[in-house]
């Protein structure tokens, strides 16, 4: 615990627990009412979708309207007890897991390395693992279909197929958390839990490992609910009778507003929200700008 | 064990150089893992679809001949349905970025101006969110809004605003309204590590000196802010171009964008080397932006790994 709390101060996280006291906001007032409004019309552009899927889904009529004729549980029922959109909620959930296993330990073991060893071609080690990130997901996503086809391994619509190309968009957000944690991290520590009999895996376990958990945790946060939301991996790589939540989705939008579908759309803000809340305690939320290509 | 710690003595800023490191100790076996599967899954995939795209079009074959042509670029090229498409898709990721820059500037100043931590924290939850959740379930709220029998023209028509139901889905407005709904989460995020780094004396100095909070505004901080800003719009541009999913929904298959002539090609057709070559086309002109975000976020906002 006490090393969390540590880390958290390591990484300067704005998070709530960390500063209790409310600052009085007169440097706020300095914001031009210009950008005040600015601001909320943004707010409104990001949310406003957000807010309707949420409305859809606990809405009591067929079809929403403003405004809405009322709550009601019925969507979100129908949901839970038809297949179609539970079944497709429960396999993003499954691959979603897998992949974030898979990415974390793999990522890990690489921000290691990147992080204890230079040498010359460092910085093109950390392109290679950026560069998933770079092509348009739907590139990939072919590349991957094609490679499967032509060279005949099996994987070809498969959901091993699929988790392939989740666990290489995934990676990279691994290695990122994981590294910068690594680097605010003393190794004199480790140092001195060696000097004193520890073996290296040991003194690696017990006092690398708690130092730098937070950071991993953010990492498999991130891996799960990009490979949970993924839609341009999958478009090619989904197998015909296993459909994913973005890709059900999508195939049921193209005839028609399915409530059910909303329903759907609930729980799955529900997991962001969640996740981002648990993020937003393990790390400084800034460091993931731009991520998404480095 | 005396080897041991010697080994562990590598510390981030005394890290070991020259090639010899690479294999002095066994970290190296710890990168192999991911190295190897990156380059089983990444690289030979990739370069395979890259060099079928040189390979003349045959349906429904999907393997590398060694008999290169052009081929697929001169059609691309040659035809105003494909060349067309790579202009519109062009053209409308600019009016994204244009828009998402005008959108998501004001939020990201507001954000990064907001000093209490709690509601800062509140804010960046409610960016990453809308970020990370899931583009086809965003889509459908937007689609719920803006259909002909959706909120928006619903309402108006029973308030009785409007006759018959405006135009604001399947069409290019409703592409570019869900690319910027797409791209604003990674402009925000962009623009307001770049804010936060403006070292507020200056915006005092300026206004010390009796400039106006606006002229402060459009003399020393924008000017500060547009390496974010050309970073913030290389990235929309790069994700809107990329984006299937939202001109299929949004533009209902009647804004042809290349995505969606790659994704026609492959599933309809089975011309998988000419979908490569659309493929090619499409990277290359998403890469040159994001490289170009690449350079010039290296040297202000800083590498991440």
């Amino acid at each position: 615990m006490a090393a969390l709390a540590e880390q958290e101060e390591m990484h300067a996280a704005p998070a709530p627990a960390s500063e209790p006291v409310e600052q009085p906001d007169v440097e706020d007032t300095e914001i031009p009412l210009v950008f005040r409004i600015g601001a909320v019309i943004a707010f409104i552009v990001l949310l406003l979708p957000v807010v309707v899927v949420v409305l859809a889904g606990l809405n009591a009529g067929e079809y929403l309207t403003f405004p809405p004729q009322g709550l009601s549980l019925r969507w979100v029922v129908h949901f839970l007890t038809t297949p179609n959109f539970r079944d497709a909620y429960i396999l993003s959930l499954k691959i979603a897991v897998v992949v974030m296993v898979i990415s974390t330990v793999v990522g890990t073991m690489a921000a290691i390395f990147m992080t204890r060893v230079d040498f010359p071609g460092r910085s093109i080690l950390r392109a290679y693992f950026l560069s998933p990130l770079m092509l348009p997901g739907v590139v990939l996503g072919l590349a991957l279909y094609a490679f499967y086809i032509s060279s005949n391994i099996g994987l070809a619509r498969t959901l091993p197929g699929m988790i392939v190309g989740h666990v290489l968009v995934t990676v990279p957000y691994v290695i990122g958390t994981v590294s910068s944690a690594l680097y605010n991290f003393d190794l004199s520590l480790e140092e001195a839990a060696r000097s004193l009999g520890a073996g290296p895996f040991e003194a690696f376990r017990k006092v690398t490992l708690p130092n730098i958990s937070s950071g991993i945790m953010a990492g498999s946060i991130f891996a799960f609910i990009v490979s949970f939301g993924q839609f341009d991996i999958s478009l090619f790589l989904s197998t015909p009778n296993q459909t994913p939540l973005p890709i059900a989705m999508y195939i049921s939008l193209r005839y028609r507003f399915e409530p059910t579908a909303a329903a759907a759309g609930v729980f799955a803000i529900t997991l962001v929200v969640i996740s981002m809340l648990l993020t937003s305690r393990l790390t400084n939320l800034r460091k993931f700008a731009g991520l998404k290509f480095g | 064990m005396t080897v041991g710690v010697s080994e562990a003595r590598i510390g981030p800023g005394e890290a070991r150089t020259g090639w010899g490191n690479l294999f002095s100790s066994r970290y190296w076996l710890l990168v192999l893992p991911a190295f190897a599967f990156f380059f089983v899954f990444f690289v030979i995939p990739v370069v395979l679809l890259f060099a079928i795209a040189f390979n003349p079009s045959v349906a429904g074959v999907v393997r590398f001949t060694p008999s290169l042509s052009l081929e697929n670029f001169e059609r691309f090229f040659g035809s105003s349905l494909y060349y067309g498409a790579a202009l519109r898709s062009v053209v409308l990721a600019c009016v994204v970025s244009f828009f998402t820059l005008l959108l998501g500037y004001p939020l990201a100043y507001f954000v990064a101006k907001t000093k209490s931590p709690r509601r800062n924290t509140f804010y960046m939850i409610l960016i990453l969110v809308s970020m990370q959740l899931d583009i086809v379930i965003r889509m459908y709220g937007l689609m719920v809004l803006l259909g002909d029998n959706g909120l928006i023209n619903a309402t108006l028509i029973r308030y009785k605003l409007i006759a018959t139901p405006l135009p604001l889905m399947y069409n290019s407005f409703g592409v570019i309204v869900g690319l910027v709904q797409l791209s604003l989460p990674f402009m925000i995020l962009s623009l307001i590590g770049i804010i936060q780094g403006i070292n507020p004396s200056l915006e005092e100095a300026a206004r010390s000196l009796g400039a106006s909070r606006w002229s402060t505004f459009w003399n020393i901080t924008f000017p500060l802010t547009l390496p974010g800003v050309l970073a913030g719009s290389l990235l929309s541009f790069a994700i809107a171009i990329s984006s299937y999913v939202v001109p299929a929904l949004m533009g209902g298959w009647r804004v042809v964008v290349m995505p969606i002539h790659l994704y026609q090609q492959i599933s309809e057709m089975g011309y998988w080397q000419f979908g490569a070559a659309i493929a090619v086309v499409l990277f290359l002109i998403s890469f040159v932006a994001v490289y170009a975000y690449h350079r010039f976020t290296e040297n202000t906002i800083g590498g991440l790994v």
